[in-house]
């Protein structure tokens, strides 16, 4: 019965070439096996920690200072979660590039940007939690820019924080989405992902491959010589993120203070493109217009016409000067932005 | 003989009503969730006035920025007599601004805006000057209502507050 059920996501055999790692950079199963991860070690934390202000920082405290492995167990959760969002968005970049998103993969490249922003919303939400000032005032950055939303802007801000400003009712929100919604729905999509995969014949090979597999059916066992590869991905993948753990601890600064913003604040790393942008241009366009178009692009992409199995040149050119576009402003603003937005040279 | 009893035009119109039975139950569902979402939600947002006592009016001299800590906010009282109540929220993204006194005016340290005594916009990204609350008096106590802030453009005299000399 198990077997049969795993059956429905892992066939038993793949072809020979589907085995390169450089076909997929395997991020994928990189982001399967730190969302997994996830879970594990937000599970460890949600035993000590406390979703009321001021009583969540001393419960961070405690877990950094008191609890066995504490410290380490935080950083897992803070790195990875970090590095969940680089991960899910250059699988979406892989596979934009590939081409895997036409049909009749079509349909889990939706359930796919759902996952994305399902990603994006479990470390928001997670953001909040610390309850020191950098997590504090980056939320009230983060939301504060939704109030530029016409019409539904404030409504909509004040329903994220749960009142006029960040407070209890925010921060219980912010634990029920990050810790209820964002895994239950997560864990559910996912087994919708994988099993697409498994519907559409696995993943994508390219082209010439494809030509050549129908040819000679050249094709190994997924155990063990899909496994044996899968299993040492992972041991690697999860190598680096505990050294990177062991090496540098999760930021936590002073506890949240309504009352004083530091210098130099800044939205979470992956919304400070937004707020680089809302520094140039006017705020309807930056935090309306831009994302709104972004978003109709990504979901309408599928039934877009194809060249070969791949994005034309035009949708191809769109695609990368508009991500090229928003690392550059992410950047700027993460590192050539000092106090009051003047722009320094970070070294 | 059981295959028999159901005319395939009969098993269409079956199934197409047990779609809809099922697209109106979904309907109800989300109803019922949205009306649970929203009215779960009034009762949190409900402005009754929450009247803070900010002291006594003829402590604060003219020219003046006082911060009320727990309203969040500034009792600003202007060289001709006239009170405001500042919200300490910056209206660009929402950070606590301070009142710099040496240099006479609110400066946000996330990103550089200016505001004059009045809450006007001295240099932007600020988009508009900033909130105002509701001042009342007792007797010669300040009262301030902190549940409403009133958003607005730009500082105009009629906004300004005065206590009435009683003869």
């Amino acid at each position: 019965m198990s077997k049969n059920l795993l059956f429905h996501f892992r066939p038993r055999r793949v072809p020979e070439s589907a085995l390169r790692l450089t076909l997929t950079w395997g991020l994928g199963g990189m982001a399967a096996l730190m969302v997994t991860q996830q879970l594990i070690s937000g599970l460890l934390l949600g035993f000590f920690y406390t979703p009321l202000p001021v009583k969540a920082y001393e419960s961070i405290q405690h877990i950094q200072h008191s609890v066995f492995l504490g410290q380490l167990v935080r950083n897992m959760h803070h790195w990875t979660g970090h590095a969940l969002v680089v991960v899910v968005f250059l699988h979406l970049l892989r596979v934009f590039l590939h081409g895997a998103f036409y049909p009749p993969r079509h349909r889990n490249w939706l359930v796919g940007l759902s996952l994305g922003v399902l990603i994006l919303m479990a470390n928001f939400s997670g953001y909040l939690l610390p309850w020191d000032q950098l997590s504090y005032w980056a939320v009230t950055i983060a939301t504060s820019m939704l109030g530029y939303i016409p019409f539904i802007g404030i409504s909509l801000q004040e329903m994220m924080q749960g009142g006029q400003e960040i407070g209890t009712a925010t921060l219980q929100l912010f634990y029920f989405i990050h810790t209820s919604l964002v895994p239950v729905s997560l864990f559910l999509l996912m087994a919708y992902h994988f099993w697409f995969v498994r519907r559409a014949g696995g993943i994508l090979l390219p082209a010439n491959e494809q030509a050549a597999n129908a040819a000679k059916q050249k094709s190994v066992t997924v155990v063990p010589d899909l496994l044996v590869r899968e299993m040492a991905f992972a041991a690697v993948v999860t190598c680096v993120l505990l050294l990177f753990s062991m090496v540098v601890n999760a930021p936590l600064g002073d506890m949240a203070n309504p009352e004083l913003t530091p210098a130099n604040v800044k939205a979470p790393w992956y919304f400070v493109g937004a707020q680089e942008l809302l520094l140039h241009v006017h705020p309807l366009f930056a935090v309306c217009v831009l994302p709104l178009s972004m978003a109709i692009f990504l979901i309408f992409l599928p039934f877009s016409k194809s060249k070969a199995g791949k994005p034309g040149a035009l949708l191809k050119t769109l695609f990368i000067a508009g991500t090229g576009s928003l690392l550059l402003l992410t950047i700027t603003g993460i590192w050539f932005r000092g106090a009051g937005m003047k722009l320094v040279w970070p070294w | 003989m059981v295959k028999k009893a159901f005319s395939p035009a009969r098993r269409n119109v079956l199934s197409r009503i047990w779609i809809g039975l099922g697209i109106a139950a979904l309907l109800q569902m989300l109803a019922g969730a949205a009306f649970f979402f929203i009215s779960g939600r009034k009762q949190v947002e409900q402005h009754t006035p929450q009247l803070l006592q900010a002291g006594v009016a003829t402590d604060f001299p003219p020219g003046s920025v006082t911060l009320i800590g727990k309203g969040h906010l500034y009792l600003a009282r202007l060289d001709n007599g006239g009170f405001l109540a500042i919200s300490r929220k910056c209206t660009h993204l929402g950070c606590a601004v301070p009142w710099i006194a040496e240099r006479k005016q609110f400066e946000c340290p996330c990103h550089a805006s200016i505001f004059d005594i009045t809450g006007n916009v001295l240099k932007a990204q600020a988009p508009r000057a900033l909130d105002l609350f509701p001042i009342s008096f007792q007797q010669d106590m300040v009262m301030i209502d902190i549940s409403s802030p009133i958003k607005r453009s730009t500082y105009t005299a009629e906004q300004l507050v005065f206590l009435q000399e009683r003869r």
